[in-house]
């Protein structure tokens, strides 16, 4: 897709991912935000000279890039007169300018040279201040969401649904349907491909745009007649509502070249 | 194509029911459509891209009463074949040229500034701590960065990708707006 921006697509892929720009809203919306980082990294001078050169021959073309541009740019600007927030490992919202960040220890220094009640007063402070922070941050952690789980081995064999490309699927089909998994158990995904000849597969599964998992390192295999890439995800994850899971294939070259997407949708038991 | 054919209320109507029954969403799908027409359009290097996407919708819209009955599939797709056809065709004229940068005085610079300082202050807090943060860091420390912020919020780094996206471009949107005010 950054080649696409930058001009340098072949005009087969080009046109494959055009009809997917037009068809398909998650794609659509992944060129709008590489569209930015792209104009984020021309103005950070984190492009090559090549690609730079693209930019400016291929990729400002229209007024509405230009603009973008300027907003970028102007975005920048104002990022970089902006204090430094400290790291997330402290409270978020706040700041540190970049003259106190700088400021020699000495500050601190003459502060506790101050009269010892003060320090007293501080040493309390601090401590409660500290306590504090530790109970947020314990209750915070426990609240939290538990981190992705990858799939792991499991004794129940997973449930399978076989998937048919978005753009193979006609108008009023059906979306395939798979019942919320009992706990534990996974779901195996056989997604149908044409082209079984790709290196490796790379596999997204989405559900409102939302990313929950990933795979690479997926291989095609035979299934009857046609060709499928399975891809086991957890089952856990799943909960009623629609998804979609986008597949690339990765070229020798260890390039991604997307392929199609597919629906189903998690419905009660 | 009609060449002297002109997009009536009528035909226009015809397309949005075409397009879907429900009006709310025949506009919705119009209006996504057109967008992306511009989109693929613009990855083309036209530089008239917006004019290009409204020759296709109309090309598609004149040919209606031919094809509504016939045609199965996504709709979307008819409208990538006919966009094809309207390329070639301006592939084949006289290529004009790409407009310049706009060059603004630092009066328009400093307006532009200003709204934008005025844009950010309105974001709701969480929205505009992830906009500091997210674009706030460069270079190396930029992955980190963002990896952390995704973790703080318990959200994939590709959904963060698109929330940030969105924040930013609502803020652009925020900062048009009010440089058209404060012109007016």
């Amino acid at each position: 897709m950054r080649n696409y921006l930058l001009g340098s697509l072949e005009a087969e892929r080009r046109a494959a991912l055009e009809e997917s720009i037009l068809c398909d809203a998650g794609i659509y919306e992944e060129l709008l935000v590489l569209e930015e980082e792209l104009i984020d990294q021309y103005i950070t001078n984190n492009l090559s000279p090549s690609e730079r050169q693209q930019f400016e021959t291929n990729f400002l073309v229209t007024a509405e890039r230009h603009n973008n541009l300027r907003f970028g740019r102007l975005l920048r600007r104002y990022l970089d007169s902006q204090p430094v927030y400290v790291p997330p490992d402290d409270i978020p919202v706040t700041t540190v300018r970049h003259d106190e960040i700088d400021a020699p220890a000495t500050k601190f220094f003459s502060f506790a040279a101050g009269s010892f009640a003060r320090g007293a007063i501080l040493a309390v402070s601090t401590a409660v201040v500290v306590s504090l922070v530790i109970l947020t941050v314990l209750c915070w952690r426990a609240s939290r969401k538990p981190e992705q789980p990858i799939v792991e081995a499991n004794s129940s064999p997973p449930v399978r649904v076989t998937l048919t490309p978005g753009s193979m699927r006609s108008e009023g089909a059906v979306t395939p349907r798979v019942s919320v998994p009992p706990r534990g158990v996974n779901v195996r995904l056989d997604l149908q491909v044409s082209n079984p000849n790709f290196h490796n597969y790379k596999s997204e599964l989405f559900r409102e745009s939302k990313s929950l998992q990933t795979a690479d390192e997926l291989k095609a295999e035979p299934q009857g007649e046609q060709h499928v890439v399975p891809w086991t995800i957890t089952g856990d994850v799943l909960s009623p509502g629609d998804y979609q899971v986008k597949l690339s294939g990765v070229v020798d070259s260890g390039a991604d070249e997307f392929i199609d997407n597919y629906s189903f949708r998690v419905v009660k038991k | 194509m009609k060449h002297d054919w002109i997009l009536s209320q009528e035909a226009f109507d015809d397309l949005l029911d075409w397009l879907d029954s429900d009006r709310e969403q025949a506009g919705i799908k119009y209006e996504d459509i057109r967008r992306r027409l511009i989109k693929i359009f613009t990855g083309r290097a036209c530089v008239e891209a917006e004019d290009l996407a409204d020759e296709t919708i109309n090309r598609v819209t004149s040919r209606l009463s031919e094809i509504k009955e016939e045609f199965r599939g996504d709709r979307a797709r008819y409208f990538f074949g006919v966009a094809n056809k309207v390329y070639m065709e301006h592939m084949r004229r006289k290529q004009p040229q790409p407009p310049p940068p706009s060059t603004t005085d630092s009066h328009q610079v400093e307006l532009e500034y200003r709204c934008l300082e005025h844009c950010i202050e309105s974001l709701s807090e969480e929205n505009r701590y992830l906009l500091l943060k997210y674009y706030g860091a460069e270079g190396s420390a930029k992955v980190d960065r963002r990896k952390q912020l995704a973790e703080e919020l318990g959200i994939a780094p590709n959904a963060l990708r698109i929330r940030a996206y969105r924040i930013r471009l609502a803020l652009q949107d925020c900062v048009e707006k009010c440089i058209e005010r404060s012109e007016e």
